[in-house]
């Protein structure tokens, strides 16, 4: 029971990571209505400038701050110039202008940091509290518990303050909110940086655990796309649920199913799609279709 | 230039010219070095996986991001084979048709889901397909990997090894692009480019989008498995490395680069494919992503149909030049993308719900 | 004072030209209607004004050239257009499609008087202030986009076939209301409407477009007495 415990909170901290991811997913989705394959990669990044902060002498917190910010500016700056371009164009050649980005954003981590291994400070203790009887890590507790935080304040973001309504009309029909004197524009690389940011959250909070590489973050990102295509790319909570399974699921099949084991438990979600898709073709919560074309 | 294409439009001339490069390609690992032979046989192996994808991908319009998963399996499969002693032709066929079937199994899931979803799907098999290599060791031979020499040169040919494996590519290559060819160009070739420019319309026609998409895909598998055969022959050895995420980024990002619908861009694709990365590496091995990234992106900016399609921009410049300029109040240059305009858009006031957002900063 | 002046206008979708110069007079406080058939031009007319299409020609709005302008520039300048087909936020409740119409302003103290004088317009509107506009009725949404489009509090309104898809009787509701806010709020009005009289109820004089071209324009009354317009549009 103690072991069960300790997986399934892991699970939640290792879930509330792919839900991060798989929500700047959806941010973007929903402001610019194609898949980012580049925000693991892009959120790498991020991590990337948090450490060389830290290297600078910062404060560990002080410098994910500044990563955060600086990431905003990245998103913002990579929609204006890069995505603008190719949006509301055949979605195909916007899925490859995302992995091309991604290309060049693991390469510019590459040239700069190499491929080694770097050790990431953790922003939590590395230390236990017993729950339930249960051996639990406090990293994992309060990672979940940050980006619980951080999507609650993303909600009072979206539904109460003005950016966030103004925000929300572009996600829904940019032409339309154009005629109420929305600067569409401006407002899609708002949401390109907020959904940088959150994925730099994500890779600062994992990056202890995994240590930095370029790659660091490519089998979250699968993750998370996995948790979008159960969860449904309009609803971001089906998104969160659906990460939040999927990290402990896969973590007691790791340990439970002697089969799948630690090496390939990133099948499990795979797995379950494949199985809904076939026993539900409409898919999960019954829409025909989960991705606008 | 145009005089050139009217040439070639002849029958007779077109024969011979192919005739001349087909027998050009005949002598030529005779005297090439051994090295150039190896270089262009690694061509060949990645234009079949290229091609392929390019069906699925550049001729259906489904973003394919796992095609490398097919090419390991076929890789995987033949170096069974090999080393089980069987005839070489069922090892051939073997290394076709298993990754052919695995490739319908995953299209009739993910082609379900429609839209990016395919992509979001197969980004997964190369991430699931390492580990499942480490862990199949009886089959695979692990993390080590398995070799398995089979394309030494016999001796009654009097060839050298680097010779025989052309000659073996050769005919594999020429094979695949004959037939995809004229896959693309009859009825099924058709149905691609109906499903990819409009699935609403295939469904009017008849067309079921999800089949097509399903035999775009198994195809494509096919064609992954083939060049994951010639792999092997070229390199004799394949380990989990073979499908690792990145080399499916290098083929999606190839494709794209020789030219999305274009049976050519897809042997400059593989040239692509193998020499740019050779270059970088050369220069700073760090330099291959990022490298890989920007031209990439570069061709989507500049040239969105892929370097095959260079000649024909370079003529049109040529020609803008020469001609005097477009009547006044010039009409917007368009989106870099092949879908025509079509009659639907043109009517007055057809706003879609997310219409072409037109704004610059 | 002419509030909206159109001259030789042209417009274009991809390589396809629309509009072969048409020119429009708004004077302040004025209501014009466009008239013409199917694909005539009269919504990529109020779209060239609005910034939504690429055109050519001159347009100037409230003294200023607003030829080029992107469509929320245009906004900013005081022109709301109800498009074609409605164009409301679907997933965005009642409330807060009012509250992006009013986006631009800055005087939050009159808002949410203003939200209770559309209420008051389209009663209609009350019992659903809280549901996603997708889920009204095609009536009920129309109601939406003029009232989202007054709560700009514009000088000029862009209004396109109101009355397109609507029962005859929810269509005269609509037309009602529009022209009770066109007395009490005073705001000039361009109308594209392809029921003739309902148009006529709303405008003081019209343009008549043919294939993106102006081919007559005249007060309502001249108009209304044409024979080629009773036969054109009034189905006489």
């Amino acid at each position: 029971m103690g072991t069960f415990i300790q997986l399934v909170v892991d699970g939640l901290a290792t879930g509330s990571i792919y839900a991060a991811l798989a929500l700047a997913i959806v941010l973007v989705n929903q402001a610019t209505g194609l898949i980012n394959f580049a925000q693991g990669g892009m959120a790498v990044l991020s991590a990337y400038i948090a450490y060389a902060f830290t290297r600078l002498g910062l404060p560990l917190i002080l410098a994910i701050l500044i990563a955060v910010v600086v990431s905003f500016l990245i998103g913002a700056v990579i929609e204006r110039f890069l995505i603008r371009r190719f949006e509301g164009g055949d979605p195909d050649t916007a899925v490859v202008v995302t992995i091309g980005l991604l290309a060049l954003v693991t390469g510019i981590c590459a040239v700069r940091w190499g491929y080694n291994n770097l050790a990431f400070p953790s922003l939590f203790p590395l230390t236990s509290v017993e729950i339930l009887g249960a051996v639990v890590s406090v990293r994992s507790l309060a990672t979940t518990v940050t980006i619980v935080a951080i999507m609650v304040a993303l909600q009072v973001l979206f539904l109460r303050t003005k950016l966030g309504l103004a925000l929300r009309a572009v996600a829904d029909n940019p032409s339309s909110a154009a005629l109420s004197g929305l600067p569409v524009g401006r407002l899609l690389m708002v949401g390109w940086g907020f959904a940088a940011s959150l994925g730099a959250i994500a890779g600062v909070l994992v990056a202890p655990q995994l240590t930095l590489t370029p790659g660091m973050l490519d089998t979250a990102l699968v993750y998370a796309l996995a948790a979008v295509i159960l969860g449904g790319l309009s609803s971001p909570i089906g998104c969160v649920v659906a990460a939040s399974a999927i990290g402990v699921l896969e973590n007691l099949a790791a340990v439970y199913v002697p089969l799948v084991g630690h090496d390939l438990k990133i099948a499990v979600p795979f797995v379950l799609i494949f199985v809904i898709l076939v026993i539900r073709p409409q898919g999960l919560f019954g829409r025909k279709v989960v991705v606008r074309v | 230039m145009r005089t050139i294409s009217a040439v070639l439009a002849n029958r007779s001339v077109r024969a011979s010219l192919i005739a001349v490069v087909a027998i050009a390609l005949i002598v030529a690992p005779l005297i090439l070095p051994a090295f150039t032979n190896q270089t262009l046989v690694r061509i060949g192996v990645y234009a079949v996986a290229i091609l392929g994808l390019n069906i699925v991908m550049g001729y259906t319009g489904q973003v394919n991001l796992g095609q490398i998963f097919f090419v390991g399996l076929g890789a995987y499969v033949a170096a069974y084979g090999v080393n089980h002693d069987w005839n070489i032709l069922l090892v051939f066929v073997a290394a076709c048709v298993i990754p052919g079937i695995v490739g319908l199994f995953v299209a009739l899931a993910a082609a379900r889901l429609g839209g990016l979803a395919i992509a979001m799907v197969t980004i997964a098999l190369p991430i699931v397909g390492v580990p499942l290599a480490k862990r199949l060791d009886e089959f695979t031979g692990g993390s080590q990997g398995t070799s398995a020499r089979f394309t030494d040169a016999p001796d009654w040919s009097g060839l050298y090894n680097d010779q025989w494996q052309f000659y073996i590519v050769l005919l594999v290559t020429a094979a695949a692009f004959l037939l995809a060819r004229n896959l693309v160009r009859g009825r099924y070739g058709r149905s691609f480019g109906v499903v990819r420019e409009n699935e609403a319309v295939a469904a009017s026609m008849g067309i079921s989008p999800y089949r097509t998409k399903v035999l775009a895909f198994t195809v494509a598998s096919i064609f992954g498995g083939a060049s994951g055969f010639l792999y092997l022959a070229a390199v004799q050895y394949t380990s989990p490395e073979t499908l690792s995420f990145g080399h499916s980024i290098s083929l999606v990002a190839a494709m794209v680069i020789g030219g999305a619908g274009s049976i050519t861009g897809a042997l400059i694709g593989g040239a692509y494919y193998v020499f740019v990365p050779q270059l970088t590496n050369a220069i700073d091995p760090n330099l291959t992503a990022i490298s890989q990234g920007a031209i990439l992106l570069a061709v989507l900016f500049l040239l969105p149909q892929g370097l095959v399609s260079l000649p024909r921009v370079i003529r049109r410049l040529a020609r803008r030049r020469t001609a005097p300029s477009t009547p006044s109040g010039k009409p917007p240059q368009n989106s870099p993308v092949h879908h025509p305009t079509t009659e639907a858009a043109v009517r007055e006031g057809l706003e879609t719900q997310r219409g072409k957002i037109d704004h610059e900063d | 004072m002419t509030l909206l002046e159109l001259a030789g206008v042209t417009a274009y979708y991809g390589p396809v030209q629309v509009l072969h110069g048409v020119g429009l007079s708004v004077p302040e406080g004025g209501s014009v209607g466009i008239l013409g058939a199917n694909g005539a031009g009269k919504t990529t007319t109020l779209r060239a004004i609005s910034g939504t299409v690429r055109t050519g020609g001159r347009i100037s709005f409230d003294g200023h050239d607003v030829r080029g302008l992107r469509p929320d520039q245009v906004a900013v300048r005081g022109v709301a257009h109800v498009p074609e087909g409605r164009g409301t936020l679907g997933q965005l409740s009642v409330r807060e499609n009012l509250l992006v119409g009013a986006y631009l302003r800055k005087d939050r103290a009159a808002i949410s008087g203003d939200i209770d004088y559309c209420l008051d317009l389209f009663p209609q509107l009350q019992d659903r202030i809280g549901s996603r506009a997708a889920s009204l009725s095609g009536g009920e949404q129309q109601m939406l986009a003029v009232a989202r489009a007054f709560m700009a509090k514009p000088k000029l309104l862009l209004l396109d076939e109101a009355s397109l898809g609507l029962a005859p009787s929810t269509s005269k509701a609509v037309y009602e209301a529009i022209r009770r806010l066109r007395v009490e709020s005073g705001i000039a009005m361009v109308v594209v409407e392809q029921n003739a009289n309902l148009a006529f109820s709303l405008v003081d004089s019209a343009t008549v477009l043919e294939t993106g071209r102006n081919v007559l324009t005249g007060s309502a009354a001249e108009l209304k007495g044409m024979d080629e317009i009773r036969r054109a549009y009034l189905g006489g």
